[in-house]
């Protein structure tokens, strides 16, 4: 009878969809073998340990309410016939269960004429998982011999639902899998050791405009490999099914791809072997680079263009001090030369050259000070923005005025930078906006970053690629910030800087 | 009278403190010009004896206006100034047909007497 049961308990559990489904199917098998009425699974699901049917299968006509009490009672792992097969780990066999003092359901057992009864232990390497019970109408005694085929039927049956149970999460780690490969973002290309594609991702499938089952079954290097490079693809994969090194193997490299269009598009490819028994097979993660590059290059040109501004910067320093300040000393020095010359026989004349010596010598030191403030005013160093940017207002070419400054100070870069933002904006506004009546400068602190604005109400129409625009995005893009030039023709200019205070 | 001297310099500032030094040591400063075309007029209509011309001119390099000068009126002194001292100035000069190279630093009536005289 026990090999008729382990049939059946096999085909039923194999049959199932699910774990409590194989209970069920089980319960069936074992009932209808045994010729029980009422079959139940009981499996712990409390903290503390607490015992509850999770699967029960009855006979037709047996009394609702021992089902309905069978459903909702919840035994302590001692407790009832479960817990006593749950605690010992034994199969249990009751005579008749209507009669027995230790059992919870015996006055429900006694009004749905059940009777006999017996428990096993379902078993797996984990140890007891569920106890199997079973009730027949008429009170039987104890069958030792049934009751050892019950425990090697229960041990079979804990297998046999670990087994279901394992099988069944491989499903759900294909599910994940597949899940992954969907969403991924990255182009997810497998393909088997002939360059034949048996995967493509719907990344990949945007990318390169192939639907997967069309792609599938293609060949790798026809499909994304541009022509030039395919034979260089093929000999690389001959080579390494032959023994040779793999050359791109868990590399990251970059590469040009080609999509269905003929558009080639540069890619960061890494191919893996994937571990799997028989013929070798690849998996390739690409990423379209085109924008990550564009990026790369803006800020390698960014980055030449502060170095070129900064050494032509220079270069203008040197410029205005040789034809500024350098020949008016040079000047005054042949001047106090003159006056030494002449001091003996004409002092009169001496003392004129003295006075004009001197009084150059002050334009030297205006001009002087005028270029030290074009390269970094001292007072924007000692006193911030403020008393800064009121000194730029006071010498404005245009009428100017300052709508908000913070008091506060800022790192010295930052200042730096938002003071170059309005000096630029103004002498712009000074020098392109005719017919501008005002320039108006504000500047905030707005969520960690200084707001700088400088707006015109000239003819509008500026560039924000002209030299000077230019060069300021570069200064702000470099602090990691943001600078924009509004200037819609003939409503005004505004230049609005975001610029990160940290 | 002292000797008759042009200045071609594009820095009004070193042209006035030039002209006092040198006119201080007896020189006689005929005339001033702040580039090179105006340098060439004035050479013919004030009839200096020497013409100081600074390299850096804003139209045309001094050397070639030396070297212009040189074509039309080789018995002219000339004598090539700058604040920059490049190496070669001295060279480039002479092979101008200038007289030679004066450093404006250096620049006084002894200096210029000294190198127009050679």
């Amino acid at each position: 009878m026990a090999e008729r049961i382990e049939q059946q308990v096999a085909r039923a559990v194999g049959s199932a969809a699910d774990a409590g489904d194989a209970y069920g199917r089980a319960l069936e098998a074992i009932a209808v073998a045994l010729g029980w009425r009422v079959a139940a699974a009981w499996e712990d699901g409390g903290d503390p340990p607490e015992l509850r049917c999770t699967a029960l299968w009855a006979a037709p006509g047996v009394d609702e309410d021992f089902l309905e009490l069978t459903r909702s009672i919840a035994l302590a792992a001692d407790e009832g016939l479960p817990g006593a097969v749950w605690s010992s780990g034994q199969a249990h066999w009751i005579a008749d269960a209507a009669r027995d003092e230790r059992l919870p359901r015996r006055a429900a057992a006694a009004a749905a004429g059940l009777h006999a009864a017996v428990g096993f232990p379902v078993r797996s390497e984990r140890g007891v998982v569920a106890v199997i019970e079973g009730f027949a109408t008429a009170a039987r005694e104890p069958d030792p011999g049934l009751l050892e085929r019950l425990e090697v039927v229960g041990a079979q049956l804990g297998q046999l639902i670990e087994r279901r149970r394992a099988e069944r999460s491989g499903d759900a780690a294909l599910r994940r899998h597949r899940a992954t490969l969907e969403a991924s973002l990255d182009c997810v290309i497998t393909m088997d050791h002939l360059g034949a594609v048996v995967e493509f991702n719907p990344a990949a499938e945007r990318t390169f405009g192939y639907a997967g089952e069309e792609a599938v079954g293609r060949e790798m290097a026809e499909l994304i490999v541009p022509p030039d490079l395919r034979e260089r693809h093929r000999a690389g994969l001959r080579r390494f099914l032959e023994g040779g090194d793999p050359t791109l193997l868990d590399r990251r490299i970059e590469i040009e791809a080609v999509r269905r269009d003929g558009s080639r598009f540069p890619v960061e490819l890494t191919i893996t072997r994937i571990d799997v028994p028989g013929e070798p097979v690849f998996t390739g993660h690409l990423r379209d680079i085109t924008e990550r590059l564009r990026v790369e290059r803006e800020l390698r040109e960014s980055r030449a263009r502060l170095v070129h501004a900064s050494d032509q910067a220079r270069r203008q320093v040197e410029r205005n001090l040789h034809d500024g300040a350098q020949q008016q000393l040079v000047g005054v020095a042949m001047t106090l030369e003159a006056a030494g010359a002449t001091l003996e026989r004409d002092p009169p004349g001496a003392r004129r050259l003295l006075d004009e010596a001197a009084a150059e010598l002050r334009e030297a030191i205006a001009a002087l000070r005028e270029l030290a403030r074009g390269i970094h005013p001292a007072v924007l160093t000692e006193g911030g923005l403020d008393p800064a940017l009121r000194g730029l207002v006071a010498r404005s070419a245009l009428p100017a005025r300052i709508e908000a400054v913070p008091a506060a100070r800022f790192p010295a870069t930052v200042e730096a930078v938002a003071y170059f933002v309005v000096a630029e904006g103004m002498t712009n506004a000074a020098r392109h906006a005719s017919g501008a009546a005002v320039v108006v400068i504000a500047v905030r602190e707005d969520g960690g970053s200084l707001v700088v604005e400088v707006r015109d109400d000239g003819p509008g129409g500026a560039r924000a690629d002209g030299g000077g625009l230019r060069g300021l995005d570069d200064r702000v893009a470099a602090l990691g910030g943001r600078f924009a030039v509004e200037s819609p023709a003939g409503a005004g200019t505004l230049l609005r800087a975001e610029i990160p205070c940290a | 009278m002292g000797r008759r001297v042009l200045i071609v310099d594009d820095h009004a500032g070193f042209r006035r403190g030039a002209a006092r030094a040198l006119a201080a040591e007896g020189w006689s400063v005929v005339g001033e010009a702040e580039d090179g075309e105006a340098g060439l007029r004035a050479a013919e209509s004030c009839d200096p004896d020497v013409v100081l011309l600074d390299v850096g001119l804003p139209d045309v390099s001094g050397i070639e206006v030396s070297r212009q000068l040189h074509e039309r009126a080789p018995e002219l002194a000339v004598v090539v100034i700058s604040t920059h001292e490049r190496e070669d100035y001295g060279e480039l000069a002479l092979a101008s047909g200038a007289r030679g190279f004066l450093s404006k630093l250096d620049l006084s009536g002894k200096a210029l007497e000294a190198l127009v005289d050679n």
